[in-house]
Order: structure tokens, then C-alpha cells, then sequence
């Protein structure tokens, strides 16, 4: 069944709403606000210094035409979103930027959009591809200039204990969002996919000590949740980034419940805590470079790279996997053959999309899909 | 498309069209030592070469067989299959023609018979990739070792500062040296193990010397260009690249681009240029569609000759001290990557050029280029397989609008003549040039 107390919907605002938001806490805390992109430049750094991190995200199906001025009409379609929105003003309440080298796409929206926009603040966190010893060197030191440079944007210095304090906070925001996963574990889970993803991206646009409210209420609520009944397929969820919970709607209402995902914003981010080491940049290398799982990370060849994918499939019992393709992205397309191929051979079917960040034609989408849950 | 609308390129320079005979000649040595079995390293851009060379390692280019299959109009063939394959067409058309050679070689055992080279690229016994300027790079050995061959891979990861990181400040030149150092000697590590071999220094610093000498007639000839006729156009230029993956390092290198550089010179000299009548000097962004290069011929007709090319171009060439040959090739990425940051960097890729390839052109290089050059037009090719080299070009057609330089950017693919549309592709190309005599006259540039 599908949830109708809905309980997650007042904290799910369409982007817009979120904006509205983020431009209240600004105004009110008096503090930057400093929009990123991807998680390799670590969001409790941004804290620790004073400033209010904000995960950008894009407006699926929106219009992207004045990003044409700047770039070409082939490109990662969310990249061009996000740039279009920054065009036309939508995204001024930001004060800096921070993209990651993660992927292309990403790297380049970095300097088409400091050039024709220039915000008071904006920093490239450039990441190796690799894991190699050298690269964690490189990536660690990489953190200290860009520590160095927020410190001199804010005026506030990022004291070793302040940036543990940060990541003790988000460590405990960590343990409530593994907690509601596990609730998934329950056959049929009592959180949908979509209401988590919406708890999830709330948290990608606000601080995180008003995010650990939100999740403790929410945890409650959906722990006192009467489960539901009935069987569906379980579906877990790979590919390019999912800031929009349309997907998983639609998978919901074509019968299929998600109960896992490894998507950008979805559990990759949270799942295991930043250890807490005696250097806090040790465990900050270890935990938003070693090992976390995006494709544009070289982890060399073979299907081992692979492999906590199917350990997660097979935690959440798993029946199919649907991936999710943006056009013209990467480092997920290239990957697809080779996941397919061994998801087949442990017996996981996938089906995937190709979308043009748009979700549309959602029939089409929906009826794909409920043949695939079918079968499953 | 119809292939009857393909056409292969004609070249003006002598010493290029001896590329005929000398390059079957080297092809001929690599396949006899295929045969005994040595092994054989299949390579990337930004692999140095020299440093194959010095361990006397047998080698192949996919992206160069990539450009091969373009031009005998095979690559569609590969390109299919590997489409079937569940590879999107959107992926980079050189990976995507390598990923179905390999599916056909597994299935049959040898090289499909449509391969441009006898024996096609061979069978490899360890991959060299380097994630200099794109991301597909870093997928493309990656999948390769998974699917098909189950050799050692290499990837070198030379990264460069963002385009407003100041990379004079020595705190920041540390902090990719390191990287660049360590990354080299992670390479050398990984090709001892495979080859089983020392690395000879001395030897390394002769490779390097011999390079440098051929590189340096490259770049030397590549500023005669500034003349007037221009000397030499981009059929000749493309194809004079080939010897740079190929023989750099060899003393038939520097014999090569020491006759072209001379050849050039004497044009010069004799005021010979390209075409009767040079109506427009033109600059060329992006990969050149390898199954039509006879389109720069077709330009030519019309009087219009390419100078400068933004892309492969080694451009500056740098003096680096070679008592330490490791040190050298690590100061030679990163003074090119300064070199190309100071120019601006903002709309570029990966910068790093730890060979001899590269190239993307700066803002402010390009105000440089358009008066040194004299240039009056630019036409960029939209790859739409290849972003990581045609992106930025929708900047550079602001920069060079700003600076009254009327440019035209068209869409196709380095690899896939499916994507090419002769009929559109040559109004537009006519309509540029209709603009460029407009804006000769004062007149204004349309938005092309
Ligand atoms: S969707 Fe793909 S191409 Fe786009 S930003 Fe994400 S990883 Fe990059
Ligand atoms: S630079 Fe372009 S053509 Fe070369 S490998 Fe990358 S995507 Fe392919």
C-alpha cells in the first residue's frame, strides 16, 4: 500500500519552497550561505567555519534555455538546469559556491558559471580519481586549502575541535537516517523511498542541528507507523543523482516499494559515520573520499567494484534494481553495461531509464516499469 | 549521411605525404615483434611516451585506432556492436568503436577483418590509461580489463589547479608536484612489475633529449603559420601528429619534423601558401571529423585555410632541465598546465599535458592567436560524443564575438559519420564565410 498520512509532505517542498527557507535561516543566523554540489568537499568544514552549507539541487523538467548562452546544448541535462537557475537569479540567495572535480560535467560548470557570475566566494575542491596512497595525500591536503579558504571568506578560523563537534553532529543525524533504513528491512517497509528521499534532501538544505530535530520527530513517527501489508517487488535504486522524488513515485504507484538506493543525496552520504579520528581531516579523507562509492572514482577493474552494491541488495532483500541515467552523464552509462552483467549473473534483474532530468513522459516511464515489476 | 559524401583528406606537404611510406615501415616493426610475443601495452594520451620507449614496450593507441576506423568509415561497425552492447550512443564515439573491436575480437579470436591495421590492435597485455582531460578515460580501460582483457591496469591521474587558484604560489606548486611525482613513480612502479625490466635512466634522458629536439621543430614549425599565405593547413597538421605517438623519442622524429619544419620554412620563403587566392584565415576548435577531413579541402576551394588548431597542438614547447629525466617529464606537465592557466582557464578541461598532446586555447591566448595569426573566422566542431573537448566552445564564441571575430560552431562526431549532415553542415560553413566578408567590410556579425 501506499502511505496516506503522508507525513513526510510538509517537509518536502518543491525547490522554490526550500529557497524561501534557506533565505529566512540566512537572515536570521545572519551567517553565508554556501551552496554545493556534491559531497567531496565535506559540508562540515563549511559549518565548522561559520556558514550555512546548502545542497544545490535542480527543478527536474525545468527550463534550461539560459544556459545556452554559455554552454553547449550536449551536456549533463541537471548540470544545465542548475546553471540556468543560477542565470535567471533563482539561486541568489547564495553567497558561495563549492563544486568537486567529481565528475566532468560538474568541473566545468564550475568555471562557466565564476566567469559569467562571480559570487563573493567560490572554491574548486579538486579530487584525485583514484584511492591510491598519493591521491588520499593529495585529497587530505586539498582539505586544508580549501579550510584555509573559507576561513579567510568568513573571517571565523575552522579550530580542530570545532570541526569535530561538527562531524559528532552529523555522525548522530548519521545513526537516525541508518535507523530509518532499517525500518526498510521490514517486508512492506513502513518509510517509502520517496518520503525518505524527501527527509533526505531536507537535510541538504539546512543546518545540521534543525535537520536532527527534524529527523528525531520523524523517526518517531515513522517508528510508531502501523506497518502496512501485502507484498511488493522491493526495488533498489542506482545511478546518476535523484533530487526529486518524482522516480520513485512513480515506481510506487506502478507497485514496486524502494528500499534501497546508491545515488547521490541517498544513503552513500550518510550510511557509514565520519570516523572520528584523532585528526579530524584523517577521517573526513576516509569517509567522503576512500569510501564513498560514486563511478567517477576509479576503484579499478573487475565487478569487485561492485560489491556493496550486492551486499546492500542483498541486506534490503532486493528483487530488482532500476537504474536511472541522466543524459549525457558518464560516469553512470559507462558503468551500466558492467553492473548489468553482474547483477544478472547473481540472478538481479535491472531495468534501466534514460531521462533527460525530466521524468517525462511519465506514462511511458510507468509503463516500463510496471512490466519490469511484473516479471519480478 | 551517404558515404559517398566522405571524402579523405589531400595534403600539401611533401614531408607529410611521405608519411606513406614511413609510417607502413614502423607499422611493419611493431607487428614483427607482435608476432614473437612480446608484450604489448595499450595506451592513452598522456601515457609519455618516452617512457614506453625506454622500456623498450610494444604499444598501441585505441584513441588513435579510434581515428583510424573513422577515416576507412569503420567505426560505425564497432560502434553498433557495442551499442547492442547496452553503451549508450551518447558516450565517446573512440571508446565506444573500441568497446565492439573488442566484443568482435573475444568472439572470434583475432582481429575483425574490418580492422584498419593487419592483426588490428593486437592483444594487450596491460593497459596504460591517464585520466588526463576527460572523464570517459577513466571508464574506458576500467571496462576494458572487466570485459574483455584481464590485464593490469595503469591510470595516471595528473591533476591540475582550477582556473582561479593562483599556481604561482609555491604552496600550491608543492601540492601538485607531489601528486605528479608520486603518480609518475607509481607508473614506473607498475611498469617495472609488468615488464620485468629496470628503468635506465640514462636512456630516459636520450629518449627525452630526441623528443625534445622533434617537439621542438613541431612547435617552431607551428609559428611559421603565422605567415601570410600560411604555409601549411590542418590536413597536413592533423596528420603530422601521427609520428609525435608513434616515434617520438626516435631520431626518425626529429628527421621527420626537422624536414617538415624546413619544407614550411621554405614556403615561407616563397611566399607558396596553400590555396591560389587566401580569402580567410580561420582557427579550428575540436576534434577533426576523421571520416571527412576532405572538408578542409572543401573550404580551401573557397579560398579559406586554417592557421592554428586548438586541439593536439603542443603549442609552447618547454626547456626543461633533463639531469633528472623523472623530474623533467614532471616539471614539463606542470610548467605546460601554468602556461595554459595563465592564459585563463576558466572554460577548460583537465589542463595537464604530461606528453605532447593537449591544447586548449586560453581567453586571453585567444586575443593573442587572433593577431598573430591574423585570423578572421573560427569554426568549432560540436563533438557530441566528445564534451570533454568541445565544451567551451559556446565561450570561446563570446570571447572571439567580443573581439569582432565572426565564428561558427556545427555539430557532428569525431568517430561517427552518422552524425554528419553534409548539406547543413556546408550552408553554414558558406554562411560563415559570407559573414567573415561582411565583417571584413565593417558590417556586422550575425549570430551564426
Ligand atoms: S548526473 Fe552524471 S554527469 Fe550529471 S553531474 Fe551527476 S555524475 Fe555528473
Ligand atoms: S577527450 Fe573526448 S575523444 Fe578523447 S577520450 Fe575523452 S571523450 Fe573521448
Amino acid at each position: 500500500m501506499i502511505f496516506n498520512d503522508k507525513p513526510a509532505e510538509a517537509l518536502i517542498k518543491p525547490t522554490g519552497i526550500n529557497e524561501e527557507e534557506i533565505r529566512r535561516i540566512k537572515t536570521e543566523s545572519g551567517k553565508p550561505v554556501i551552496g554545493y554540489l556534491c559531497c567531496f568537499a565535506p559540508p562540515e568544514i563549511i559549518s565548522a567555519a561559520g556558514a550555512i552549507p546548502y545542497r544545490i539541487t535542480g527543478e527536474p523538467g525545468g527550463d534550461t534555455s539560459s544556459a545556452d548562452a554559455y554552454t553547449e546544448p550536449y551536456g549533463c541535462t541537471y548540470v544545465r538546469n542548475i546553471l540556468a537557475r543560477a542565470i535567471d537569479g533563482k539561486l541568489d540567495f547564495l553567497d558561495g559556491l563549492i563544486i568537486s572535480h567529481s565528475c566532468d560535467m560538474v568541473q566545468r560548470l564550475y568555471g562557466i558559471w565564476t566567469y559569467y557570475h562571480p559570487l563573493p566566494y567560490s572554491y574548486l575542491f579538486n579530487v584525485p580519481h583514484q584511492v591510491t596512497p598519493w591521491a588520499q595525500r593529495f585529497y587530505k591536503r586539498e582539505l586544508g586549502f580549501f579550510r584555509e579558504s573559507l576561513e579567510k571568506f568568513t573571517g571565523r578560523s575552522v579550530s580542530d575541535e570545532k570541526l569535530r563537534n561538527e562531524i559528532v553532529l552529523q555522525n548522530k543525524n548519521r545513526a537516525i537516517i541508518r535507523a530509518l533504513y532499517d525500518l526498510r528491512k521490514e517486508s512492506p517497509p513502513r518509510l517509502e523511498g520517496s518520503e525518505m528521499l524527501k527527509l533526505l534532501m531536507a537535510g541538504g538544505t539546512q543546518p545540521s542541528g534543525s535537520f536532527n530535530r527534524l529527523l528525531h520527530e520523524k523517526e518517531a513517527f515513522y517508528a510508531a507507523r502501523k506497518p502496512g501489508s501485502g507484498k511488493k517487488p522491493r526495488i533498489m535504486i542506482w545511478g546518476s543523482i535523484m533530487d526529486d522524488p518524482a522516480l520513485f513515485e512513480i515506481i510506487e504507484e506502478a507497485g514496486g516499494t524502494i528500499v534501497a538506493d546508491d545515488t547521490c543525496i541517498g544513503f552513500r552520504v550518510w550510511e557509514k559515520d565520519v570516523p572520528e579520528t584523532a585528526d579530524p581531516y584523517d577521517g573526513l579523507t576516509e569517509h567522503y573520499f576512500v569510501n564513498f562509492q560514486c563511478p567517477r572514482t576509479d576503484r579499478g577493474p573487475g565487478v569487485k567494484r561492485f560489491n556493496y552494491l550486492l551486499e546492500r541488495a542483498r541486506e534490503y532483500s532486493v528483487d530488482g534494481v532500476v537504474g536511472y541515467c541522466i543524459s549525457f552523464c558518464d560516469p553512470h552509462k559507462f558503468d551500466y553495461p558492467d553492473l548489468r552483467d553482474y547483477l544478472k549473473k547473481e540472478g538481479l534483474p535491472l531495468l534501466l531509464i534514460d531521462d533527460n532530468y525530466s521524468f517525462e513522459p511519465a506514462e511511458a516511464i510507468k509503463t516500463r516499469l510496471q512490466a519490469f515489476l511484473e516479471m519480478l | 549521411m551517404s558515404h559517398s559524401e566522405m571524402s579523405r583528406a589531400k595534403r600539401h606537404l611533401e614531408t607529410t605525404r611521405k608519411m606513406k611510406d614511413m609510417l607502413p615501415r614502423f607499422f611493419m616493426r611493431m607487428m614483427e615483434r607482435r608476432f614473437s610475443n612480446e608484450p604489448l601495452a595499450w595506451c592513452m594520451v598522456g601515457v609519455p611516451p618516452e617512457l614506453l620507449k625506454a622500456f623498450d614496450l610494444l604499444f598501441e593507441w585505441p584513441e588513435n585506432f579510434g581515428t583510424m576506423c573513422a577515416s576507412r568509415l569503420v567505426a560505425p561497425r564497432f560502434i553498433e556492436v557495442a551499442e547492442g552492447d547496452g553503451y549508450s550512443p551518447e558516450l565517446c564515439s573512440y571508446v565506444t568503436n573500441t568497446m565492439g573491436y573488442c566484443k568482435l575480437f573475444k568472439e572470434t579470436g583475432e582481429a575483425p577483418e574490418e580492422s584498419p591495421l593487419p592483426g588490428g590492435m593486437g592483444t594487450p597485455a596491460m593497459l596504460l590509461g591517464s585520466g588526463f582531460i576527460c572523464e570517459p578515460r577513466w571508464k574506458w580501460f576500467q571496462s576494458v580489463a572487466t570485459r574483455f582483457f584481464d590485464v593490469p591496469v595503469y591510470s595516471s591521474d595528473p591533476l591540475a589547479p582550477p582556473w582561479d587558484i593562483d599556481p604561482h604560489d609555491p604552496r600550491i606548486e608543492e601540492h601538485y608536484l607531489t601528486l605528479l611525482r608520486e603518480d609518475l613513480a607509481g607508473q614506473i612502479e607498475f611498469l617495472e612489475k609488468e615488464t620485468g625490466k629496470k628503468l635506465d635512466l640514462n636512456l630516459l634522458r636520450e629518449i627525452l633529449a630526441l623528443s625534445h629536439k622533434a617537439l621542438g621543430y613541431w612547435r617552431d614549425t607551428l609559428a611559421l603559420r603565422k605567415a601570410v599565405p600560411t604555409p601549411m593547413g590542418s590536413t597536413d597538421y592533423f596528420h603530422a601528429i601521427i609520428p609525435q605517438m608513434y616515434l617520438v623519442g626516435d631520431q626518425e622524429a626529429v628527421d621527420f619534423y626537422r624536414e617538415m619544419y624546413e619544407e614550411v620554412k621554405d614556403r615561407v620563403e616563397r611566399g607558396v601558401g596553400i590555396v591560389d587566392e587566401e580569402k580567410y584565415r580561420l582557427i579550428w576548435f575540436g576534434l577533426p571529423p576523421w571520416f571527412n577531413m576532405g572538408i578542409f579541402n572543401y573550404l580551401e576551394s573557397f579560398g579559406a585555410v586554417f592557421a592554428y588548431e586548438s586541439t593536439y597542438n603542443v603549442g609552447d614547447h618547454f626547456e626543461v632541465d633533463l639531469t633528472d629525466p623523472l623530474e623533467a617529464i614532471v616539471r614539463r606537465t606542470w610548467q605546460r598546465a601554468v602556461k595554459m592557466h595563465d592564459y585563463g582557464a576558466e572554460a577548460m578541461p583537465e589542463l595537464c599535458n604530461p606528453a605532447v598532446f593537449g591544447g586548449f586555447v586560453g581567453s586571453s591566448l585567444l586575443e593573442e592567436l587572433v593577431d598573430d595569426f591574423n585570423l578572421n573566422g573560427a569554426v568549432m566542431h560540436l563533438t557530441r560524443s566528445c564534451r570533454a573537448v568541445s565544451f567551451g566552445e559556446v565561450h570561446t564564441k563570446n570571447r572571439l564575438a567580443k573581439a569582432g571575430i565572426p565564428s561558427l560552431i556545427f555539430e557532428s562526431d569525431m568517430a561517427d559519420p552518422r552524425l554528419w549532415s553534409d548539406a547543413q553542415i556546408k550552408t553554414r560553413l558558406h554562411a560563415l564565410l559570407e559573414t567573415i566578408d561582411r565583417a571584413k567590410e565593417g558590417g556586422k556579425i550575425n549570430d551564426l
